[in-house]
């Protein structure tokens, strides 16, 4: 006698056990394909639109990894960089400096690029008229900026002179991809090869000169492996190598948090058909009681049933997460070419197949988890049961909770891998905890609290409020089911409209039109009246003072043993100092406070940004020291700040006490917000009034960044919309799954007199009650979710609408209304007897 | 091999305790055929379930063949049930979703037989049925269902075969059928047949007939000659 239970009965077992069970196998396999599809569409998206807005911010930079430093590499660096650009890497070397150009009498300082073949190496470089970029520059041409002839008077082929060479102007530069923008901008853009450079003799011992070197990396290759490998090798250590997602920090936290947000709504999508799945496994053994119960007196251990229905499952899981990962890839190759002429930049379609794997995993594992508890039933089912027919059989005993360990460990191990971040998988996991615990007392509350209502005077008041609390009602099941997914799909709505109120905040209508450099001091109160004329605005003035570091703490930054390439950039950057009486608008001092008039008159002093008094080793009370054409300044530190570099103000890592630097040379630097059609006699009344101020027009760079972020904004609404519409219908499905106990009593109430319209009363009564109480208590905790995630993992502000989670309220109210209408409709029309008859 | 000791079983019904059984004791030796006998409600389906194993009593102890059933856990009640032990249902309870050829062949694979569906399929022919053996069991008559039931209870040849009112749902000419096909499987295996029934002319068939009222043995009468 076989005494192991046998695997070969278990499997046939579970085949058979398929017959006649179409309707919840359905339903399973929907919860599954809906969540996996959701998953896998999520998640193929979400590396479509990496890539795209990758490669835009590649174009930002101009290319994968850069190496920037204000040295040309030493000859063991270039074969670093020679060696480092076999297989398939493309290196361009860019040379960037600012250089006096003059043409017809008049001078301008400039930004001077060299260019070579195989610029850029992302992005489109649009020139007019357009032309190869060897036709453009090389043999003493040169591309120039249009703001550059406007300043000069000059127009396309007049003579201009750079350094100490003559150039013939070729074409304007109508967008350069890789323009760094910012109030540090010295003049307009002036392209030449770089074979033209030593002409103007302006690489000499001490000028300032950029020397970039960017790479593209081949397909296979990521930017930041390998600018690991560029930094392990390469022996200039001033040399600063940066990947294209650090060089845009703005692009990469909205990066970082539509990735947090992505993982989390793929979450709530997989985790809700969860809750299907769960329910259907639940209403499922609850209908085969009987053959459990047979089975067993045939002689059958609990753990062959469990196995059988459990493989059952976790198949049709596995059958159900295959046709959603086609369901998924279909719905992104469908959506994403139908959705492309809307977005701002080109969206590539793609299959990503790790998506599609991860998404077949966490299926199969999800069904296997999610039907484990209430499969555990089938030890409780006695097998005298069959001997006391009860119409509502009741369980003894209680599921063993020690089994429910290993199911929540797998499930939040489930939660931590698709979030991708411990912090938000935490808040998932947490949240879902705490909500099952809440819910679960809600919906004993509401079950203790239906059965102590005084006898309600209508017929259809009472039976729904009897079915609530009857023994074996499944307003527990669903109050618990529907609170969770009403939670989920409204703290994604809500972390929707905090993401997009964050980047509605960064819009490009919040950003100025034109920088302003070189306002010399004389000059800044009738800059400020003709601006303000001109563009109805005021403008922004601040003072700056161009300086480098010289000593910390009174040590001289020369004999620094810091000798890392981050560090190093640190001590030897040019640093921009500005002053002021207040602190800045948005700079939030963190440690230390703000100084008072009295204590600026004493010595000078510094507030310095958080990180960079890190990077530097020097806390409050510590001095630093900088050199401002020869001169050095000690100020003591007397409080750190904390600044958002996405912001479009102007920032500042140091700025002085007043009247610290007063005698330092400075000139001021202007913001000006101007309305499109008031740009250009804005711009010309500038240059005409102050002709040594250089007007630097930001729109269109800052445009290319805000079409980055409206990019991912749009995707966040998509995917909040997506997650929500599976969540829908899972969660209507989780509510059907109850009709069919619904059946005995319709039929029940009918024999007994009852009217259709009393019997559908009834149901509808029970299913709002249901839907309001799990409404009113996901969404509330759905707040309380979405506010932490938003707060702590996402980092962003709190801009859910209240509007949000009352219409999740009234979402649930009305899903649970017309799902418990659907359902019980077909059963209004049953004949009573053949019902009776057949149980 | 079967003996029963002070057996008492207690049930809620209504928020109220009911005594089912009450200090039921009683020996049945090998191969005897006993009729347990007396009107709906004496506790006679719940005497042969607990026999069976497939419920605790409050009170008392059971042995059968030897194995002390209260001193069971809920598996070795499965393994006992599934090797010494045939069950037929008033109601059949065949497995809705598997055939009739299915349904007799579970006993025989969850002993990991692998001659399961052959030997179903004799056992079918033997109870007249294997021209059905591929119908589920909505498509079967009641009497066709319960042949099915009965020829899964004898699929392991249990020593001790158990029928719990199985005419109860069938018409009289079918009944006797039923009655027939059980009396002489057993007679063939050789096992012990208790038969619970309130019909007084099937009991009339038993080499025994102990009758119940209210929980209690009121008699206990060996007819036919049988060994007592």
């Amino acid at each position: 006698m076989a005494a192991r239970p046998s695997l070969d009965f278990v499997l046939k077992l579970a085949w058979r056990e398929t017959r006649g069970a179409g309707r919840h196998f359905a339903y399973l396999i929907a919860c599954i394909t809906l969540g996996v599809g959701a998953l896998v569409a999520v998640g193929s998206f979400a590396s479509s639109l990496e890539r795209t807005v990758g490669r835009s911010a590649r174009a930002l930079m101009g290319g994968d990894v850069e190496i920037r430093s204000s040295q040309p590499l030493s000859p063991a660096g270039q074969t670093v960089v020679a060696e480092m650009a076999r297989g398939g890497v493309e290196v361009l070397p860019v040379q960037e400096m600012v250089a006096m150009s003059a043409a017809g009498g008049r001078s301008q300082i400039v930004e001077l690029k060299t260019v070579a073949p195989g610029y850029p190496l992302y992005g489109e470089l649009v020139t007019e008229p357009a032309a190869p970029l060897g036709t453009l520059v090389g043999k003493g041409r040169a591309l120039v900026h249009p703001s550059l002839l406007q300043k000069l008077g000059a127009a396309v082929g007049d003579r201009l002179k750079i350094g100490e060479a003559d150039f013939v102007i070729s074409g304007v530069i109508r967008q350069e991809p890789d323009r760094s923008v910012g109030v540090f901008s010295l003049g307009p853009r002036v392209m030449i090869a770089p074979e033209d450079l030593p002409g103007t003799k302006l690489v000499r011992p001490g000028s300032r000169v950029r020397h970039r070197v960017l790479f593209r990396v081949p397909a296979g290759t990521t930017a930041d492996a390998f600018k690991d490998a560029l930094a392990a090798r390469l022996p200039d250590t001033a040399a600063r190598i940066t990947t294209y997602a650090q060089a845009q920090p703005g692009v990469r936290r909205f990066w970082d948090q539509l990735t947090v947000y992505l993982g989390l709504t793929g979450l709530v999508a997989l985790m809700v058909g969860g809750i299907g799945v769960a329910t259907s496994v639940r209403a499922f053994v609850r209908g085969k009681l009987d053959t459990i119960a047979v089975l067993k007196c045939l002689g059958a251990g609990w753990r062959q049933v469990l196995a059988a229905y459990l493989l059952q499952t976790v198949l049709l899981g596995l059958g159900g997460s295959l046709l959603g990962a086609a369901l998924g890839t279909a719905a992104e190759l469908a959506l994403v070419p139908a959705l492309s002429p809307l977005l701002p930049l080109p969206l590539e379609a793609s299959v990503s197949l790790r998506s599609v794997l991860a998404g077949l995993a966490m299926g199969t594992g999800l069904t296997l988890l999610f039907a484990l508890w209430p499969l555990l039933d089938i030890r409780r089912v006695p097998p005298a049961l069959i001997l006391r027919r009860d119409v509502e059989a009741r369980l003894p005993g209680r599921r063993p909770w020690l089994a429910g360990i290993p199911i929540a460990a797998g499930l939040a191990a489930l939660a931590f891998w698709q979030a991708g971040s411990f912090k938000v998988g935490g808040f998932f996991v947490g949240g879902l905890a705490g909500a099952l615990f809440l819910l679960g007392l809600t919906a004993r509350l509401v079950i203790a609290g239906a059965k102590r209502l005084p006898r309600l005077r209508s017929l259809a008041w009472r039976q729904a409020v009897a079915n609530v609390h009857r023994p074996g009602s499944h307003a527990g099941v669903v109050l618990v089911s529907l609170g969770l997914a009403v939670m989920l799909i409204v703290a994604v709505a809500l972390l929707e409209q905090s993401l997009r109120a964050e980047l509605a905040d960064r819009g490009p209508e919040r950003a100025p039109a034109f920088f302003f450099i070189d306002i010399q001091s004389d000059q800044a109160a009738p800059f400020t009246r003709l601006v303000t004329d001109k563009a109805r605005h005021a403008p922004e003035l601040t003072p700056v003072v161009r300086s480098r570091l010289a000593t910390i703490n009174g040590a001289s930054v020369a004999d620094d043993p810091r000798q890392k390439r981050e560090e190093v950039w640190y001590l030897s950057r040019e640093y921009v100092l500005t002053w002021g009486a207040e602190p800045p608008a948005h700079n939030p001092v963190i440690a230390g406070r703000w100084w008072t008039a009295e204590e600026a008159r004493a010595e000078p002093l510094i507030s310095v940004e958080e990180e960079i008094a890190k990077n530097l080793g020097v806390a409050i009370g510590g001095t630093l020291g900088f050199d401002i054409q020869g001169v050095t300044v000690q100020a003591r530190v007397v409080n750190l700040r904390r600044v958002d570099w996405q912001s479009f103000n102007t920032n500042f890592f140091v700025i002085f006490s007043q009247g610290a630097l007063d005698g330092a040379p400075s000139t001021w630097i202007a913001t000006a917000r101007v309305a499109p059609s008031d740009e250009g006699a804005v711009q010309s009344a500038v240059t005409a009034a102050f002709p040594n101020v250089t007007a630097i027009p930001v729109r269109e760079v800052l445009e290319r960044i805000a079409a980055v972020l409206d990019q991912i904004a749009l995707a966040i609404r998509l995917l909040a919309g997506v997650s929500i519409a599976t969540g829908l219908i899972v969660t209507a499905g989780a509510l059907g799954v109850s009709r069919h106990q619904r059946l005995y009593q319709s039929v029940i109430l009918k024999t007994l007199g009852a009217t259709r319209g009393v019997v559908a009363r009834v149901f509808a009564i029970e299913y709002a009650l249901l839907g309001v109480a799990a409404g009113l208590c996901g969404g509330i905790l759905a707040a309380a979710l979405a506010w932490g995630v938003g707060r702590w993992a996402l980092d962003i502000g709190w801009a859910g609408s209240p509007l949000t989670v009352a219409s999740g309220v009234a979402g649930a109210t009305l899903l649970a209304l017309g799902v418990g209408f659907l359902g019980t409709f077909r059963l209004l029309g049953k004949k009573p007897l053949g019902v009776l008859r057949g149980e | 091999m079967i003996s029963v000791r002070g057996l008492g079983m207690r049930l809620e019904s209504g928020g109220r305790p009911v005594d089912v059984l009450t200090e039921v004791s009683l020996e049945v030796p090998a191969r005897q055929f006993v009729a347990v006998a007396g009107p709906s409600g004496s506790g006679k389906s719940t005497l042969l379930g607990l026999i069976a194993g497939l419920d605790r009593p409050t009170t008392g102890r059971i042995v059968v063949n030897g194995v002390e059933l209260t001193g069971l856990g809920e598996d070795a009640l499965a393994r006992f049930r599934r090797d010494a032990i045939g069950y037929v249902f008033q109601s059949f309870h065949l497995i809705p979703t598997l055939t009739a050829l299915e349904n007799v062949a579970v006993p025989l694979e969850l002993a990991a037989d692998p001659d399961a569906l052959e030997r179903a399929q004799a056992l079918l022919k033997e109870v007249g049925l294997e021209e059905r053996a591929h119908h589920y069991p909505v498509q079967l008559s009641g009497g066709e269902q319960q042949r099915v039931a009965v020829a899964r209870a004898v699929a392991r040849r249990p020593t001790l075969l158990l029928a719990d009112e199985p005419t109860g749902n069938l018409d009289s000419a079918t009944g006797k059928q039923i009655i027939d096909l059980l009396v002489a499987l057993n007679e063939n295996l050789g096992s012990t047949l208790v038969l619970v029934t309130h019909d007084p002319a099937l009991a009339a068939l038993a080499d025994r007939v102990i009758t119940l009222r209210d929980g209690r043995i009121v008699s206990d009468e060996t007819s036919n000659g049988g060994a007592a």
